[in-house]
């Protein structure tokens, strides 16, 4: 099969399992009984679907980051405004169900006193336009900061540091009252989603399987792009930029495609997150967040596609755990799994099992070679992006 | 050819350069009467005499060349059309065009000579930080030409480079491209699809993708990121891919991610890069640095090979290379013209000589 | 280093409490001569004592002998007997029926709480049947009115009569006109018969004069120029119908309007360097980090947060052991944090940072780790809660200045910031371990073949810029809240000042950090704090991006002091 040498096999069982999860959870949610050992209980449904949207985003910071060279500290930002995007859609889904009972405005608005929606709310009581919302602003905000950033080539850490500032910048601008997405306490209360109610087990485990979905559509894409010639140069970006300029490429204009694409789909894993965690406030806007989908693509392995969804998983089920188990704890372990991943593992996980992989395979060439056997069948182009963890 | 002639070549390089007048004949004399002083006022008459190297030049080079290398017969296959294209006229601006341009180009002692030239710099400043990098530089490459071009560190070699590729901004001068392209209000990638190619000086190549992606990524070709992401490869692109490997003679390690690479297969394979991108003109620095006397050897027969059919500039330290490559010499000191002419010539200047020994 | 500013600061701190104790007893003036001076006046009246002078209102007595003691008591020349002058016009004085001893009595009731007329302290409180008043009429009140004038116009001291002109000019009193043109008459020091004209100009503005004086009258207002002036002026312009002096007086207004417009600028302006200097506090170490070793410490701002917590052990120890040291429980901090957040910094860079030398974003990954570590160390150890900094004396309250008011312990942080930022200049050009820093910074294997031991000269520097940070802490504990989270909230402002002012060069630092602060300060009025912030983030950001290498770049060399 042509597309499975396309992606490698190991791309496909990731989707497969993914697809599969998209299914059999919420089965084993809503049809096994609840003795049944297979059983998965309703309040686990949101939480493994959250995971699913934090792989989503760690997927999307390894577009940039992996592939591209570009360490986004603000990615939260773009999933934080796709998130407050599909909020604001629930909030108006609300209707007159609100504490105050008024039809047209959210609470906050009433307890503000405002008079009615700012402009800015208008068409999120539909669907498709806060669907649109979701993809639209977190892109747009991307083009444009990434217009202004890349042609003026701001690179490394410089780069690294003002997609902070802009995440920060966001954070204090969403605490504010006057700003109309419900300062402080952000938007929550939602009831319903497309007419069914967002507490009902099944819609938790559709939402589970529209994020199950959502991500295996992104691992395709991400492998598509990376795997096309604009991956190939988007890693020649990442590894000689000036190079690639001086061959007459953009390199501008790659950064700016893979960092748009990127936060439009870290905004659709945030409108898939807020209906499932059932809030939206300017928390996730904390520059902290963003470093944290750092270390989730980092131990994974970055430049990979399997890994940050691996990475992901682990980090975020390590941190359920642990916040059980040991709540102060928690950022203990972050903060050393920050320093482990760049001082003893910078490939992550499975970078650094290709790697070995790669050496085995390097020696065996070496020996065919010395035999005299030809190494041509190489030559069709290894189906892996290579990760070269030295920046 | 084996191992004993390059050698031997070798040796006899040796043997010339210490009797520096010159006993054998320099083997490319093209200058026709081109004073080897221009260094004091080198705007003057200069396109001129330039003007007459161009012809005799390319000959001499091929003349060098045994031409016994498999390889090359190649190589005249794919570079068909750029040798063509190159031994057009240069594009003139049409008649009716501006006004203004004409005007000026009227009022320009050697203007009319300008566009005749594939690269034309005069009067070129750049000065960071009250340091003159480059100091009233002017410097003429004909079509077709293949120059080399030498100094002592700091002479201004790789500022010069620069700001032809688009990477510094001059303060003052002019720099223009087939006679009427002012390179100067252009940025590196638009300068590169002009068909100006780069080699740096350090071996710059895409080191986690293998050989062969590395010259596709410099094909020629369309620079649109949405084109790269539905791209294709197909029939063409592989033969000249194929093309590019035989003469750069990495056809074996096609697969082999660059990283893994030599120095000197580095060198080569940016080579095959800047000729991927099909350029009128190659700017090439330091070529040879780092190489085994073999890996020099190859890369003079590799670059008069790709004179034949485009302009080549050399910067260059290694004298037995330079000599190798049997063209007119430039010499640079402090940001501007010192002496130019044949390397003998250019090594017999006393002022050339005072630059590199006396102090 | 470290001992240089402790002395400077030991220094500072003598001069401080000089200026403390100086204010303390409300003397604009240089406090030696004004106690001196309140020295020999109490000397050379206690023949009479003008506390006996007071007691002869005591007993009955006729209108006459009220004025006679009135004119006794003008005549002493002691500013302390305008209390009881004060409170005989008002009607207070009083003299107790059983010994004619007299007092200041408020009724309270059927009691009459009675204090010394002299000092003001209370003592005690009297049924009303025990104290009769001192008996007034309007003549005596004019006389107490010209006498407390007199009193202290005439006093030898010119800080005490620049005090009584102070009075009058708050009081306005046609009456006092007279008096106050004989004392500007008398006047000798020009200071002082500048502040009775206008002493004057403020009675004149109230009296019945004819209106060409009060137009010059509002033209010594306007000089003047502060918001009492322009109350004045406004009350005066409501209520004249004199078109020349009305006209004059609305010239005066709008002239004193700016002048108070121009007041409030400087007043944003220092607002605006106090932010600044806090700014530089918290960058100048990322400064030599990040600007000079090209070092992303990502827990920077934790090594603000110890050098704080030092601060609030050292405070605790001090309140348990040796409550007398309070006063110099920061002079004792600084040298404690220095060592905290060096030592911090150095086991950081030993252990972690030296392996990702040449990975920035590596080293900015792995440090932000170690900055969660350290503010969850924190948290677990000292509790997620704020802990109680407190201010030492001379870090408290406030002064005037025009119409300017001064923050002592914002004062302390601009003058302190300052000393830091020159001491650091100092070390990178003066010793032997700046020029080691710079020579590695700028040629690492040419110092290496020099014989400079360049990991060694790492580690320092590390420890430099992070002994610093915690340095900044001490000084910030005292206008920030003491929690785990303090350093976050410093780490992106820091990073924009360093970045902003251009990398590896200190006076970057200290321009971008004063005009970040400045700009910050004026953008608030008009947008709200938070707005202001956002503004100037987004304004660094589109900065950073004309200008990627800061406001001054660094060249070839490293700072050039």
């Amino acid at each position: 099969m042509i597309l499975a040498r396309f992606l490698g096999p190991r791309v496909w069982i990731l989707v497969a399992v993914i697809l599969a999860a998209a299914i059999l959870v919420p089965l084993a949610n809503l049809w096994l009984p609840a003795d049944h050992p297979l059983h998965v209980p309703s309040y686990l449904v949101p939480l493994f679907g959250k995971y699913v949207c934090y792989a989503l985003l760690a997927l999307a910071l390894d577009l940039v980051w992996g592939y591209c060279g570009i360490l986004s500290l603000g990615h939260g930002a773009f999933f934080a405004l796709g998130g407050y995007a599909m909020g604001m859609y629930l909030m108006r889904q609300i209707g007159s169900r609100g504490v105050y009972g008024n039809p047209e405005l959210p609470d906050f608005m009433v307890f503000l006193n405002w008079q009615e929606l700012p402009w800015y709310w208008t068409g999120f009581d539909q669907f498709w336009f806060a669907a649109l919302m979701v993809m639209l602003v977190p892109g747009l905000l991307a083009f444009v900061f990434g217009y202004f950033a890349f042609r003026s080539r701001v690179t490394g850490v410089y780069l690294s540091i003002i997609t902070q500032a802009m995440t920060y910048a966001l954070l204090l601008a969403f605490f504010r009252n006057d700003m109309g997405f419900g300062g402080n306490n952000g938007l929550t209360d939602f009831k319903d989603i497309l007419g069914f109610s967002i507490q009902a087990d099944a819609t938790r485990a559709s939402l589970f399987a529209a994020s199950c979905i959502a991500l295996a559509l992104s691992v395709l894409l991400v492998g598509w792009i990376t795997r096309s010639k604009l991956g190939k140069l988007m890693v020649a970006v990442r590894d000689a930029e000036s190079r690639t300029r001086f061959i007459g490429w953009r390199p501008e204009h790659v950064k700016l495609f893979a960092f748009t694409v990127s936060a439009v789909m870290a905004g659709i894993a945030g409108a898939l997150y807020v209906p499932q965690v059932g809030i939206i406030n300017p928390g996730e806007f904390a520059p902290v967040n963003s470093i944290e989908v750092v270390v989730w693509a980092a131990v994974g392995g970055r430049g990979t596609l399997v890994g940050p969804v691996i990475g992901a998983l682990l980090v975020n089920y390590g941190k359920t755990v642990f916040t059980g188990v040991w709540p102060e704890g928690w950022l203990f372990i972050l903060g050393g799994l920050f320093v482990f991943v760049t001082l003893i593992l910078p490939r992550g996980i499975v970078g650094t099992i290709d790697h070995g992989w790669d050496a085995i395979r390097a020696t065996r060439r070496a020996r065919n070679a010395e035999k005299g056997e030809a190494s041509d069948s190489e030559a069709a182009g290894d189906p892996r992006a290579v990760a070269n963890p030295a920046e | 050819m084996g191992e004993t002639s390059v050698v031997q070549k070798v040796a006899d390089e040796i043997r010339v350069l210490s009797e520096p007048q010159g006993a054998a004949p320099p083997p490319a004399v093209s200058v026709a009467g081109g004073p080897a002083d221009t260094a004091e006022q080198p705007d003057g008459g200069l396109p001129a005499q330039a003007g007459a190297s161009s012809g005799p030049s390319r000959p001499a080079g091929a003349a060098m060349d045994p031409g016994t290398n498999p390889a090359t017969s190649s190589a005249p296959n794919t570079m068909t059309s750029t040798a063509t294209k190159a031994a057009e006229p240069a594009v003139s601006p049409h008649p009716y065009a501006s006004m203004l341009r004409e005007k000026r180009l009227a009022s320009e002692a050697n203007g009319r000579a300008r566009r005749e030239t594939l690269l034309y710099l005069d009067g070129v400043t750049k000065s960071f930080d009250g340091f003159k990098a480059i100091n009233n530089l002017s410097l003429v490459i004909e079509k077709g030409e293949m120059r080399a071009i030498i100094g002592p560190n700091g002479a201004g070699k790789t500022t010069m480079m620069d700001i032809i590729t688009g990477k510094t901004r001059p303060d003052k001068g002019e720099v223009f491209f087939n006679g009427d392209v002012d390179l100067t209000h252009h940025d590196e990638a638009a300068i590169a699809s002009m068909g100006i190619g780069r080699k740096f000086q350090k071996p710059t190549v895409f080191e986690s993708h293998t050989v062969e992606d590395n010259i596709r990524l410099s094909l020629a070709g369309p620079r649109s990121v949405l084109e790269a992401l539905v791209h294709r490869k197909d029939a063409a692109e592989r033969d000249r891919i194929e093309a590019i490997l035989e003469t750069t003679r990495l056809t074996a390690r096609r697969a082999t991610i660059a990283g893994g690479l030599s120095h000197g297969q580095k060198q080569w394979l940016e080579i095959g890069m800047l000729l991927a991108q099909d350029p009128e003109l190659l700017l090439v620095d330091e070529p040879v640095a780092g190489m085994t006397d073999a890996e020099t050897e190859e890369t003079a027969r590799l670059l008069r090979e790709i004179a034949r059919t485009r302009s080549v500039v050399v910067v260059e330290h290694d004298m037995h290379f330079v000599r190798e490559l049997g063209v007119k010499v430039t010499c640079l000191h402090e940001g501007s013209v010192l002496s130019e002419g044949t390397l003998d010539k250019v090594s017999a200047d006393p002022k050339v000589i005072e630059v590199y020994l006396g102090r | 280093m470290t001992r240089s500013i402790r002395w400077l600061l030991v220094g500072l701190a003598v001069l401080l409490f000089g200026a403390a104790s100086a204010s303390a007893q409300e003397s604009p003036a240089e406090p030696g001569t004004a106690a001196a001076a309140q020295a020999a006046g109490s000397a050379a009246t206690s023949a009479a004592g003008p506390a006996a002078i007071v007691q002869k209102f005591g007993g009955k007595q006729s209108y006459d002998e009220t004025e006679a003691v009135i004119i006794e008591l003008a005549a002493s020349g002691d500013e302390a007997v305008a209390r009881a002058l004060r409170a005989l016009r008002d009607g207070d004085l009083y003299w107790r029926k059983g010994d004619e001893a007299v007092f200041i009595g408020k009724r309270q009731g059927d009691d009459i709480a009675i204090f010394d007329p002299m000092t003001g302290e209370p003592a005690g409180a009297v049924p009303r049947g025990e104290m009769e008043k001192v008996r007034i009429k309007n003549s005596i009140r004019n006389a107490v009115t010209t006498a407390l004038g007199s009193l202290t116009l005439r006093a030898d001291n010119p800080a005490q009569r620049m005090r009584a002109a102070d009075t009058l000019f708050s009081e306005a009193d046609p009456e006092m006109i007279a008096s106050l043109g004989e004392a500007i008459a008398a006047e000798e020091d020009t200071a002082v018969r500048a502040r009775m004209q206008e002493a004057l100009a403020s009675a004149t503005l109230v009296s019945d004069l004819p209106a060409s004086e009060k137009a010059e009258a509002a033209k010594i207002l306007a000089a003047r120029g502060d918001r009492e002036s322009l109350s004045m002026l406004t009350r005066f312009a409501g209520s004249t119908d004199d078109p020349v002096a009305k006209k004059a007086a609305e010239t005066a207004i709008v002239a004193i309007q700016s002048n108070i417009a121009f007041w409030n600028q400087m007043q944003n302006v220092w607002y605006g360097l106090s932010l600044g200097s806090v700014l530089l506090l918290a960058a100048i170490g990322l400064a030599i980090t990040f600007g000079v070793m090209g070092v992303i410490n990502m827990a920077h701002g934790e090594m603000v947060m110890i050098g704080a917590y030092t601060t609030y052990v050292v405070q605790e120890f001090i309140r348990t052991s040796a409550p007398g040291l309070f006063e110099f429980s920061l002079l004792i901090a600084l040298p404690l944090a220095f060592l905290a957040s060096g030592t911090v910094g150095l086991v950081m860079e030993r252990f972690l940072i030296r392996f990702l030398y040449g990975r920035p974003l590596e080293t900015l990954l792995a440090t932000f780790g170690v900055s969660l570590i350290l503010q969850q160390a924190v948290r677990t150890i000292f509790g997620p809660s704020n802990r109680e900094v407190g201010n030492p004396d001379f870090m408290s309250g406030a002064f005037d200045l025009r119409l300017m008011s001064v923050n002592w312990n914002r004062l302390w942080i601009i003058v302190f910031a300052m000393v830091v930022f020159l001491a650091l200049l100092a070390v990178l050009n003066k010793t032997p371990l700046g020029l080691q820093m710079r020579a590695v910074t700028q040629n690492r294997k040419m110092a290496a073949a020099m014989g400079i031991r360049t990991p060694w000269v790492d580690a320092m520097t590390f420890a430099l810029g992070s002994g610093i940070a915690g340095i900044a802490g001490v000084a910030l504990s005292q206008i920030d809240n003491v929690s785990p989270n303090l350093g976050q909230g410093y780490i992106i402002d820091s990073f924009m000042v360093v970045v902003f002012g251009g990398v590896g060069n200190l006076w970057g630092t200290l321009v971008g950090a004063m005009s970040l602060g400045i700009v910050n300060k004026f953008l608030e009025p008009y947008a709200g704090a938070v707005l202001g912030k956002i503004v100037v983030l987004v304004l660094i950001i589109l900065f950073i991006q004309k200008r990627p290498r800061g406001l001054f770049a660094q060249k070839g060399r490293f700072v050039d002091a």
